[in-house]
């Protein structure tokens, strides 16, 4: 857990840092609808990057197509220079990318360590032997993890909790816990999906600061989709507005606000 | 005076992992397990002890049950298919006319071969859930009784096979065990053997489901597009849920043909199946102890019922005999009704049960 973003760092021009996320051209149906129509962006390290748009315009449909759920028939996504297309989404989360779902994905009756220690579970390698015996390794891992867990579990102040099942946790915990989740998988790329949905304005804000920590203790670029405007205007370095599965426009949170076809979009044009 | 801890507040992650927590709890449990291992020198009778170790093969059978079902949500009706399995497994391997492999070795070599075929079926997990998964594995049963039925030269067709195991591990035969210059039977050795491979069993299942795979499958059994989402590969862990879990009806399927050294294919039917889901909705869904709660409390019921059929009244014991129902029968309704009830009124089994009495003696005599 290193300190390298510096807010600075976040404005320098696209040509100076090579983008760790680039997603270009994506194209997603389902029979005859289409979800998404030529998506192109890119995501730079220590960014956070929001999509934006009215329901249905394709902003889960993007994720879904990041960590593998779908496959888009064209285009490409391209992670550090690694392809994440026809990846299976458990090879993906290997390589770095977390995410937290809108509806909430808890294991519902593990407990709140158990929770975390899953997210966990790309780094570690016990089998299912080696777990049955519980020899060397299998307890040296459990060990080691939990000390990786216990440091999520102080940095979203989840210490009350440890022991209770998820699903019997309030609704903010539980959107919190699924944040350390994601975070405890070390991630470099972490897909946020609607974090404050259906929060009261305080939760919502304790889940900003959240946000806020993560991205300056730890190394990742975040990709946040929220309906909450003030929000997302808040805490995005960089705002991409949606349509009916096309992009509208891309840029600081400002210039997208001020944008006739996002007003558009969400107001109805005409 | 000493203080003594409580034995809820640890300083070390490790003391954090330990599986019986204080010393109390460590010394309560020796104590527990040594007063069972008395129980064959005290209880002789041999329909008891009989019971008993029907109860044992129960608990091995269902606490692979409970790997698929309880912890990785793979809804199997087919249990009694792999029990088969192993039990014809044992019969060859284990017959000394056949292989003749020793005590550990047939154990194992059926256990393996339960694991391989459970293998083979695992892939269709990956395409079925729920109820279709159900179907599917309910047709294995069929499959199996008519493979049972009809392949002659291993399984003895329809009427059956004898099953003569080794039985010595060590210099011990447990079919005519003697020590200490006592001489004991075949059930009470034979209940130090099956009780023994439970805690064996039942060991590895609880350290199984506190590591990093037993925490897979529960999140696939939670949640399974999340649980792939964070790197759980699914097919890996259903397949492997199914392999260990038809592993473990194998090892209770040869350990049933050892102690009634005899098999026939009827055996192995549906209401075998049923009989190990009722005793892991008795005992306890996605529970270690459960599995074995409800293998005592059940295991040994069909025996019990047939013991004592002539002295239920409206049971019809022979033919000729007034009485409304079979023994067969009232079987079948007995552990359907426990289903059902236990579904209604306590889903988590005994096993729940148990830890809320425990909760409530903690903190006697204080009601919160």
């Amino acid at each position: 857990m290193t300190e390298t973003v510096s807010p600075d760092a976040t404005d320098a021009p696209a040509a100076e840092q090579k983008a760790l996320l680039e997603v270009s051209g994506v194209v997603l149906r389902f029979g005859g609808v289409t979800a998404l129509d030529g998506v192109d962006f890119d995501v730079r390290r220590g960014e956070l990057f929001a999509v934006i748009g009215p329901n249905g315009a394709g902003k889960t449909s993007i994720f879904n197509c990041l960590n593998g759920v779908y496959t888009p028939q064209e285009g490409s996504i391209t992670l550090d220079g690694t392809d994440l297309l026809k990846k299976a989404p458990a090879q993906i989360a290997g390589l770095g990318v977390a995410r937290t779902f809108q509806n909430l994905g808890l294991f519902e009756n593990l407990t709140v360590v158990d929770n975390l220690m899953l997210g966990r579970h790309t780094k570690m390698r016990t089998g299912f032997l080696a777990g049955m015996a519980w020899w060397g390794r299998a307890k040296r891992e459990e060990i080691e993890h939990r000390e990786a867990v216990e440091r999520v579990i102080e940095l979203l102040e989840l210490e009350p909790y440890r022991g209770q099942p998820a699903g019997k946790l309030p609704y903010g915990v539980q959107k919190r816990l699924e944040l350390g989740r994601a975070i405890a998988m070390e991630p470099k790329l972490l897909l946020l999906d609607e974090p404050v949905a259906g929060m009261h304005l305080e939760e919502s804000q304790d889940m900003a600061r959240y946000i806020l920590d993560v991205r300056d203790r730890l190394d990742l670029a975040m990709i946040l989709v929220e309906h909450q405007m003030a929000l997302v205007m808040d805490l995005a370095d960089r705002v991409m507005a949606m349509d009916f599965g096309v992009p509208i426009t891309v840029g600081t949170p400002e210039h997208v606000q001020n944008d006739q076809r996002v007003i558009d979009a969400y107001l109805g044009a005409g | 005076m000493r203080a003594r801890t409580h034995g809820l507040m640890t300083r070390k992650y490790s003391d954090d992992l330990r599986l019986f927590g204080s010393t109390n709890a460590k010394l309560g449990l020796l104590a527990i397990l040594l007063l069972y291992a008395f129980v064959p020198v005290f209880v002789q009778s041999a329909f008891w002890l009989s019971v008993l170790d029907y109860a044992g093969i129960a608990a091995v059978g269902a606490l692979g049950l409970n790997l698929l079902t309880g912890y990785t949500g793979q809804v199997s009706l087919g249990h009694a298919f792999f029990i088969g399995i192993g039990a014809y497994a044992a019969a060859k391997l284990g017959g000394p006319d056949d292989v003749g492999l020793p005590l550990p070795l047939w154990l194992l070599g059926a256990t393996l071969m339960g694991a391989f075929v459970g293998a083979l079926i695992g892939p269709f997990a990956l395409r079925l859930r729920g109820n279709y998964l159900a179907i599917v594995t309910l047709g294995l049963v069929f499959l199996g009784e008519h493979v049972f039925r009809n392949a002659k030269e291993i399984t003895g067709g329809n009427s059956g096979t004898s099953v003569q195991t080794a039985s010595t591990l060590l210099g011990a035969d447990f079919k005519d065990l003697q020590f200490l210059g006592q001489n004991f039977s075949f059930n009470q050795g034979y209940f130090w053997l099956i009780w023994g491979i439970v805690g064996i069993a039942a060991l590895l299942c609880k350290n199984l489901v506190r590591t990093r795979p037993g925490r897979a499958m529960q999140a696939v059994r939670d949640r399974d597009v999340a649980a792939e989402v964070i790197g759980v590969q699914l097919g890996r862990y259903k397949v492997g849920a199914f392999a260990m879990s038809s592993g473990l009806a194998a090892l209770a399927g040869a350990l049933l043909g050892s102690y009634q050294q005899f098999v026939t294919p009827e055996q192995f039917n549906l209401f075998l199946s049923i009989q190990y889901i009722a005793i892991i909705i008795v005992g306890g869904v996605g529970t270690i102890f459960g599995s074995i709660l409800g293998a005592l409390v059940l295991g040994g019921l069909p025996g019990l019922i047939d013991q004592y059929s002539a002295s239920i009244p409206g049971v019809t014991t022979g033919s000729g005999d007034s009485g409304f129902i079979s023994v067969f029968s009232l079987n079948q309704a007995i552990f359907g009704l426990l289903i059902v009830l236990f579904l209604v009124f306590e889903p988590r089994g005994l096993a729940a049960l148990w830890l809320r009495v425990k909760a409530y003696f903690k903190a006697w005599p204080f009601s919160y």
